[in-house]
Formats: C-alpha cells, sequence, structure tokens
C-alpha cells in the first residue's frame, strides 16, 4: 500500500511539473497553425488580387492592335481588391488592411516582355505582380516570449495564358 | 385438423400469389432475343416539336446565283446540306414582278431583272430555338427565275462600230421568264452574251475582306480575347482603298466559340465568346463568307479570315 501511495504522489509531481510545459507545446502548435491558415488566406488574397488586375485589359488597344494590353490601372485594381479580400481577415491582421494594401509593391507591366525589376524575372505576356509583407497576429508566441506579430511576405504573378 | 391445415395453405398460396414474369424466347414481335435489362435512358434534351408550318432546316443559304448560258440568264440560290440547328417556314412565294410585302425584308434583298422586274422565289423566315420558343431571326429569299438576254442588246452598235452604221434587224424585245424558245433569230449567240455580260457583270474590282474589333477600326488577322469574355467581331470588306458595304455575313469555318449568331448583316457584329482555350501553341483559325453587291463590285462572296488566341488570366511561378 506505501509503494503504491508513492508511485501515485510521484505522478501527480510529474503532472505538476509537465503540465504547463505540455500546455505551451499545445498552445505553440495550435498558433502555429493558425499562422499558416492566415498565410495561406494571404496569398490567395494577393493572387487573387493579381487575376483580377490581369483581367482588366485595355479594350482600345485591343481593338486597334488586336493584341491584349492592360489598361492603365490595372495595379489599381489589384490594389483595391488585394485591400477587399483582405478585409475578410481583418481578425488575423495586426495592421489595417487598407494600410498593408497600400504598402503593398503592384506592378502591371501592359505589354510584354518585360523584366521585373524587384524580382528578375522575365515576362513573356502582360502581367500583374504583388509583393507585400502581411503582419498577421500571433499572441500566444507573444506571450511565450516570442513576437506576438509575425510578418510574412507574399508575392504573386498573374498574366493571361 | 388436416382439412383446416390445407385450407389454411391455400389461403396463404391465394394470398402470396403474384402474375409470373416471363420471358417468351418465341416472341418475335419485341424484336429483340432478350429483354431489356433496363429502361432506355430518358432524353436530357427531348425534342421540342416546332409549331405548324415551321420545318428543320437541313440545306443552308450561302449566296444568290447569277450565271449565263448564252442568251440565258438565271437566277437561283446556292445552299449547303448542313443543319445549323434553325428552323424556317415559308413566309410568300412570288413570281417575276409580282410585288411581296416582304420585299425589303430579306437580308440577301431580291434581285431584279434586267428590264428592272424583281425575280421570281420564295421568302422563307428562320427561326432559333431558345428557352422562349421559335424567335424569328431572320429573312431569306430564295430566288429561282431566268429571262432570255434582251434583244435591244442586238439593237446597240458593236465596240468600236460606227455608231451612225445601221443596226442589225432584230425581233423586239422578250425579255421574260423561261421558256426560251424562239429567241435570238438572226443574231450572234456570242455577240448577245457577250454585251449581256457586261450589262450585267461589273467590272471585276478586287475585294480585301477585313476583320476588326470595332465598327470603325484598323482590319486584323490576328486577335486575342480572353476567355470567356464576350467580343464583337466585324465584318468589312474594300474595294481598292474604299470600304464597301457588307449585305451579309456567315461563319463558314472555325470554332466560333459560343456565338449569339453564325450570320448577320453587315451592320450586326459576330458576337461571341470562347470558353476554352485552343491547344497550345495553336489558335482559332475562323473564316466568314462575307458576301458583297455593290454596283462597283457586283455580287461577289468573298472570306474573311483571322486568327484566335483565347487566353487565359493564369498565376505564374
Amino acid at each position: 500500500m506505501n509503494a503504491l501511495r508513492d508511485d501515485r504522489a510521484s505522478a501527480a509531481v510529474t503532472t505538476v511539473v509537465l503540465l504547463p510545459l505540455l500546455l505551451t507545446v499545445l498552445a505553440g502548435v495550435l498558433q502555429l497553425g493558425a499562422l499558416r491558415v492566415a498565410a495561406a488566406r494571404v496569398r490567395a488574397a494577393a493572387d487573387l488580387a493579381t487575376l483580377v488586375g490581369v483581367n482588366d485589359q485595355d479594350d482600345a488597344e485591343l481593338s486597334r492592335t488586336g493584341v491584349l494590353r492592360l489598361a492603365g490601372d490595372a495595379a489599381d485594381v489589384a490594389r483595391e481588391y488585394f485591400e477587399r479580400e483582405l478585409e475578410l481577415s481583418e481578425t488575423l491582421l495586426a495592421a489595417p488592411s487598407s494600410e498593408i494594401a497600400a504598402r503593398a509593391d503592384i506592378v502591371a507591366y501592359p505589354s510584354g516582355p518585360s523584366v521585373d525589376a524587384r524580382t528578375g524575372a522575365r515576362y513573356e505576356r502582360p502581367a500583374v505582380r504583388l509583393a507585400a509583407d502581411v503582419p498577421l497576429r500571433t499572441p500566444v508566441f507573444g506571450a511565450l516570449a516570442f513576437q506576438p506579430v509575425t510578418t510574412i511576405g507574399v508575392l504573386a504573378v498573374s498574366s493571361p495564358r | 385438423m388436416t382439412r383446416r391445415a390445407a385450407a389454411l395453405a391455400l389461403a396463404l398460396l391465394v394470398i402470396g400469389a403474384s402474375p409470373a414474369l416471363a420471358w417468351d424466347p418465341f416472341d418475335d414481335a419485341s424484336g429483340s432475343p432478350e429483354p431489356p435489362a433496363s429502361a432506355p435512358p430518358v432524353d436530357p434534351a427531348p425534342f421540342v416539336a416546332p409549331p405548324p408550318g415551321l420545318y428543320y432546316v437541313t440545306d443552308t443559304y450561302v449566296a444568290d446565283v447569277v450565271t449565263e448560258s448564252g442568251p440565258l440568264t438565271t437566277y437561283t440560290t446556292t445552299t449547303v446540306h448542313e443543319s445549323t440547328g434553325s428552323y424556317a417556314r415559308v413566309l410568300d412565294t412570288v413570281g417575276t414582278g409580282t410585288l411581296s410585302s416582304f420585299d425589303g425584308a430579306a437580308f440577301n434583298g431580291r434581285a431584279t431583272l434586267t428590264d428592272g422586274r424583281a425575280v421570281a422565289g420564295t421568302y422563307y423566315e428562320n427561326y432559333v430555338l431558345t428557352g422562349e420558343g421559335f424567335v424569328p431571326v431572320s429573312v431569306v429569299f430564295f430566288q429561282d427565275d431566268a429571262e432570255l438576254a434582251r434583244q435591244r442588246a442586238a439593237n446597240m452598235p458593236a465596240p468600236g462600230a460606227s455608231s451612225a452604221g445601221p443596226a442589225p434587224a432584230a425581233p423586239p424585245a422578250a425579255t421574260g421568264p423561261l421558256p426560251i424558245g424562239g429567241c435570238c433569230g438572226g443574231v450572234e449567240r456570242g455577240e448577245i452574251a457577250e454585251r449581256e455580260r457586261r450589262d450585267i457583270e461589273p467590272r471585276q474590282v478586287p475585294i480585301r475582306p477585313g476583320v476588326s474589333l470595332a465598327p470603325a477600326s484598323v482590319p486584323l488577322t490576328r486577335i486575342e480575347v480572353l476567355r470567356g469574355r464576350v467580343v464583337s467581331i466585324w465584318l468589312h470588306a474594300f474595294a481598292g482603298d474604299r470600304e464597301i458595304a457588307v449585305r451579309a455575313w456567315s461563319l463558314a469555318s472555325g470554332d466560333g466559340g459560343e456565338p449569339v449568331t453564325t450570320s448577320g448583316t453587315g451592320a450586326t457584329p459576330f458576337r461571341t465568346s470562347w470558353t476554352r482555350l485552343a491547344p497550345p501553341g495553336s489558335a482559332y483559325e475562323l473564316v466568314f463568307r462575307l458576301e458583297v453587291d455593290t454596283r462597283e463590285t457586283g455580287h461577289r462572296l468573298v472570306d474573311a479570315r483571322v486568327a484566335v488566341s483565347v487566353r487565359s488570366p493564369a498565376l505564374q511561378d
């Protein structure tokens, strides 16, 4: 009986000692998963924004030459849609979506071929490129002595193929 | 006890009885040696019977044709044996020179004989079947007439001949539909035919077709369009450096995507959209048959070609 009572005491002590560690690991894993989900949503927003931007064609130029060419406001269209898509994930963001979209580096290359000054990529056709740093809330990381805000970088390029 | 048991068994047998389904191997009426495994599938697009008077078009209008054989000029209509999914009904059948309430309604017009009378033929109204029923889309005139060469041509001085010279004797004018018996007595057939050809056929001015994406824009031979976006393709024709009217056009060949219509007048564009991309490295080659009929060119058919590259916005790696 005494040995059994000793084992119970040992298990209780072990649990008390390890439980915070287990909870910390669990919280970190959950936060990491939430961060990955948030990053995926941000990337989807960037992809969609560039696709919509590419869809903004210069109809007058198309009538004149028969060749697809981006409209002059294609980058603005992409920025607007990027902001709209980020608004849907506002609770995950550590900054207003309008501010993130305004800071995003969005460039429209109306006709191809062209070379992206930022990435060095060569685009054979009209393209819209979006590069942005998006701050995401990571409160658990902050509670664990990490940064409460994690910034991820997204890069999206769309072109008619 | 035995009787009760027997009665009970008989009652159960009667209650549980059902008609037997058996296959008669010698039943020739069925037309099949085996019974059908299952009911025939339901037609997903059941045939909708057209209203009375309408029939399904199996021969499609191509062009009005005027042919000459000696002194005989024949006005006919060429068709192509194909079904465009449209329907038609007869509006009016008219004789030579007979007026019709549908004159001017046909997109291909109604030709006239050399004496000014309208040719004989039949007016048809074309329909397409939509979700709202049969919708009339156009009226077409199928000409079917003939006339003899005008004898007055023989009265005219031959080219190079003195205008003061005596004209050959000729019978009175005999313009009119068949029969042709008794025509052209005492006159050289070849001479009449040549003069008549000059009267009927204008000078062969080269016609240059053109395709554009705007009513007034530069002709294009290759265009790019976005997948799913509706585009309007305008058909033009040029005689020299001057644009001439396109009386009618039709899509002769090529994948036209999902067009609103495959034919029309020169004032209407070919409106369509493509939901499928062409195979990699290729484009949709469209050929439009244009019909022009001006005093300068006469009645002519020309083909306009354009290559369409359908593109879709896509992400890049």
